[in-house]
């Protein structure tokens, strides 16, 4: 799986922060799948308050979420200086809401459902502006 | 004259003749005495003329008895003439006119014969008279002849006043004897006077004794109380009765008016009238009360009349006292029936009246006046036509004047003008009273009031009229059912809804035979209910088939009651219901459409968050197929991974299929159901799909569900229809609100009376306090984009779950909007 796709570094963490619950299931085996590393969160506040903020290479953040919400998310750790690439997700068809988020520096915004290798393209871009 | 030669010769024989002449004249007074004086004045001259042979002798001497002077004249019958009557004139011609101046002797020829006249005055100075002598002789007197003349003179003289005293004693005697007569006369009268007198006061007396005797016995033997008093008043005699009477001594009842005799209460009229009848002299008559022996006061008539003497002076009274006590009690009596009749006729409570047989009304009760406001004098003879109604007075006097014809006169009813000029109805009366041989000699009358009774006769009618009209217009009749013998009375709408035909009797049959097929059973069981029932109410609604093969709805209310015998009945309403469910039913299509336009509006504007709902397990789908793939393509493939992703694609597509069920549910256009609904799971859903609309309006959504909360039933989509609904309604209300969190609680709990109640409170804007009555109104909104029908469908909704939704105003910021709904009939409370 990993030399089969392109080679990041082999301990590349991409963290998931979405309140849905087949989201956080699904996608980690798919980025395993993928060669990365994986952690899920529920919410913002929970990835907020983990160790892996810091050791996150790249974020795939669903935007509507109970509590503080993606773009919220996405301001705050450009406040707390953490320029991590974001990959925005969202099960909302507001197209509104992607040149927002790509305003403010996210790497991409996929609507859900999006197909496994939309999100490897857009994982990879994030890795190389990383 | 032979004799004369012989004088010469013989002077004595002469002188004896003087003498005898002379003695014969002295004589003269005893042959006259008594006589009458012409007779001595007769008897005189006759002497002297034959005394002295004298041609004539005259005398004219005063009457002594005061009568005309006696003239008498005689003539000796040897005289050769005559001297005619007239004697007294012949010796005025010889003497002249006054006889005072008369001389004593002349000479005088008479028949042509000188005559020697002599003269001869009476009395002492001649005032009685003069006597004339004559003679043919010349010597004629001489002195014997004078002398014999003057003592015949004086002769005369005298004899005339022995005759005139003879006849002034002879006149004395007379008027002595007739004095004498008289006063005996008068003595005799009076005498006789005073024997009748005497005789008329014995007569008298005996007649007073007699009557002394009788008036005694009268007094006595009167049947009433008797007694007398003086003109002055005071009671001297009684009789026995009038002391039995009053059981007093004379002595006691002379003091009558300060004794008690008389009643204390009639004194003072007493004491009146009979001072005025003492001071007066008139009778006195008066009835006043008089105690008795034994102290009962009855009624006497007390009488007195004075008694008056010839000289009309009273000399007393009599008095009579009559006992009239039975009379005054009988009049009494008849005065209080009187009375009493007169109090009835005049507090009978109706008017009444009697009439002439002409027709002329002559009396009318107190009540009949009082009623009018009339006088009797306005309403007597035909006056009291005035009081009848102008369109009932006609009807009126045609009757009466009928019955003044045939003696009968039907009952009439007129209306009759009050004193304060309100007409009432009256009911007239009248009945004739006949004498003896059937002729009406009276006619009487009564009036009764029968306003109240006409009033309600005509409110009855006018009642029963719109009982008809209300019946004929809310398509509603009324029926009586007789339970003991099924007897069934229809009122005319309830034939008409029936479509009876009205000349046959209602029968449960025929009733039967009307209602729809399927219903039969429906009413059979209502009929044995009210057979078995009796007071329980029956409310239900049935079809009925008519001939035509068209459906009525109609709902029957009903309930068991009795009779006035005590038998048992039903009495109920049946209203046609058929027009009212039709459109119920229209409504409840129109209702149903609106319902889901609604919703499909509602959840247009969800789409996202459906979207993001949706997209959520297909997102998942297809990361885990992606994933799926991954693994088996691996070398070598790692089966058990994939069999876990593929696992996890089935378990997201179902969990897909399921929302995409509750949405199609949500959308699709349904008939309502009825189920039990967990009202904590239906909000919880809700709430799902709604989930990132709220978050995307930065609704902070604190739910708090009640862990014990029944469970109701109803149609779950409709309710949370509602409560997305309110959720929008809410999160739309704090759009605006940037100064505090846009909190929105949704809260589930056990309300009052078991009630299941749902909260949505929201922060924001809030009610304004006028239009809270119209947030439920169909199109009426606060918003800009909406139609304002969500809150009056939901409402209706939750009406249709016999339920309520309500909104308040927060103590603080925002409003409140719940609702609630019964809990499910016997059902135990789930946890949600």
């Amino acid at each position: 799986m990993r030399d089969e796709e392109p080679r990041m570094t082999p301990s590349s963490l991409v963290s998931v922060v979405d309140d849905d619950e087949s989201v956080r299931e699904s996608l980690p085996d798919l980025l395993k799948e993928f060669g990365f590393a994986a952690r899920s969160f529920s919410s913002a506040e929970e990835f907020l308050a983990s160790e892996f903020v810091g050791q996150t290479d790249c974020l795939i953040l669903d935007v509507g979420m109970p509590g503080m919400s993606g773009p919220e998310l996405q301001r705050e750790l450009k406040l707390r200086g953490q320029h991590i690439p974001i990959v925005f997700i969202t099960g909302n068809g507001d197209e509104a809401v992607r040149p927002r988020v790509l305003a403010q520096g996210a790497v991409a915004c996929l609507f859900k459902p999006f197909s496994d290798t939309a999100l490897l393209e857009a994982l990879n871009t994030a890795l190389q502006v990383n | 004259m032979s004799e004369r030669q012989e004088n010469t010769s013989g002077e004595v024989k002469r002188l004896q003749r003087c003498l005898n002449d002379m003695v014969s004249v002295l004589a003269l007074p005893a042959m006259w005495s008594g006589s009458q004086p012409s007779q001595i004045v007769h008897i005189l001259l006759d002497a002297l003329l034959e005394m002295l042979g004298l041609d004539l002798v005259y005398a004219c001497l005063q009457d002594p008895a005061g009568g005309a002077p006696i003239e008498v004249l005689k003539i000796a019958p040897s005289a050769k003439w005559k001297l005619a009557d007239e004697i007294h004139k012949t010796v005025n011609q010889w003497f002249g006119d006054d006889p005072q101046k008369w001389p004593s002797r002349l000479r005088a020829s008479i028949a042509d014969e000188d005559v020697s006249i002599v003269s001869q005055r009476c009395g002492l100075h001649g005032e009685i008279g003069v006597i004339v002598a004559g003679s043919d002789r010349a010597d004629f007197p001489d002195q014997t002849e004078t002398l014999l003349l003057n003592v015949a003179a004086n002769q005369a003289v005298i004899g005339l006043h022995e005759a005139r005293f003879l006849l002034e004693q002879k006149r004395v005697a007379g008027e002595l004897d007739r004095r004498v007569a008289q006063r005996t006369a008068e003595l005799a009268a009076v005498n006789d006077e005073l024997r009748k007198e005497i005789a008329e006061r014995h007569r008298a007396e005996e007649a007073l004794l007699e009557n002394e005797l009788n008036s005694r016995l009268i007094l006595h033997s009167i049947p009433g109380l008797v007694c007398t008093m003086s003109p002055a008043g005071e009671v001297d005699r009684f009789n026995p009765q009038i002391l039995e009477y009053f059981g007093k001594t004379p002595e006691e009842l002379k003091g009558w008016a300060i004794s008690d005799a008389v009643h204390s209460d009639d004194v003072p009229r007493v004491v009146a009238a009979f001072t005025h009848s003492i001071a007066t002299g008139t009778p006195y008559d008066i009835e006043h009360r008089c105690r008795r022996a034994d102290g009962v006061y009855r009624w006497f008539q007390v009488r007195a009349l004075p008694v008056r003497n010839t000289a009309e002076r009273i000399t007393g009274w009599y008095v009579l006292l009559t006992d009239v006590d039975d009379r005054k009690r009988a009049e009494e009596a008849l005065r209080a029936s009187e009375r009493d009749l007169s109090s009835i006729i005049n507090t009978i409570p109706m008017l009444a009246w009697s009439a002439r047989p002409d027709g002329f009304c002559d009396f009318l009760n107190q009540r009949w006046l009082d009623f009018t406001g009339l006088s009797s004098e306005q309403a007597r003879g035909s006056g009291w036509g005035a009081t009848i109604h102008p369109d009932d007075a006609k009807g009126l006097l045609d009757s009466w004047q009928m019955a003044l014809v045939t003696g009968q006169l039907a009952d009439v009813e007129a209306r009759m003008r009050r004193f304060d000029g309100e007409y009432r109805w009256f009911l007239l009366r009248a009945s004739p009273l006949r004498d003896e041989s059937g002729k009406i000699v009276k006619w009487y009358g009564t009036n009764t009031d029968i306003d109240d009774r006409k009033r309600a006769e005509e409110e009855l009618q006018r009642s029963e009229a719109f009982l008809a009209e209300g019946e004929r217009l809310s398509l509603s009749g009324s029926f009586l059912w007789r339970l003991d013998t099924d007897e069934i009375t229809f009122s005319e709408q309830l034939y008409r809804i029936h479509e009876f035909d009205r000349d046959s009797p209602v029968t449960l049959e025929r009733i039967r035979s009307r209602i729809h097929p399927e219903d039969l059973p429906l009413l059979s069981e209502k009929i044995e209910r009210a057979r078995a029932g009796g007071d329980s109410v029956l409310n239900y609604e049935i079809r009925l088939g008519m001939p035509n093969g068209s459906v009525k709805f109609v709902r029957t209310i009903a309930h068991g009651t009795r009779d006035r015998d005590g038998r048992p009945e039903i009495m109920g309403a049946v209203q046609d219901v058929t027009e009212r469910r039709l459109a119920e039913e229209a409504l409840n299509q129109a209702r149903s459409d609106l319902t889901h336009v609604t919703r499909v509006t509602s959840l247009g504007v969800l789409t996202a968050s459906i979207a993001h709902e949706v997209n959520q397990p297909l997102s998942g789908i297809i990361t885990n197929a992606g994933t799926c793939l991954r693994m088996l393509a691996a070398e070598p493939p790692n089966v058990e991974g994939a069999r876990e992703t593929a696992k996890r694609t089935i378990r997201d597509g179902n969990r897909a299929a399921e929302l995409i069920t509750r949405l199609r549910a949500l959308f699709s256009k349904r008939e309502s159901t009825t189920e039990p609904v967990d009202l904590n799971e239906a909000a919880q859903e809700v709430i799902a799909l709604s989930l990132s609309e709220l978050q995307r309006n930065r609704v902070i959504l604190r739910p708090e569900f009640a862990d014990d909360l029944p469970v109701v039933t109803g149609d779950r989509v409709q309710l949370q229809q509602v409560i997305l609904n309110l959720l929008k309604n809410a999160s739309d209300a704090m759009r605006a609100v940037n100064d505090r969190p846009r909190q929105l609680q949704i809260r589930t709990e056990r309300g009052t009376d078991d009630q299941v109640r749902l909260t949505v409170q929201d922060a924001g804007v809030g009610l304004d306090p006028q239009s809270t009555d119209r947030l439920f109104q169909a199109f009426y909104t606060t918003k800009n984009d909406g139609m304002g029908i969500g809150l009056s469908v939901s409402r209706s909704i939750i009406e249709r779950h016999h339920g309520r939704l309500w909104a308040e105003p927060n103590d603080g910021p925002g409003a409140t909007f719940s609702f609630s709904i019964p809990p499910r009939q016997g059902g135990a409370s789930d946890a949600g």
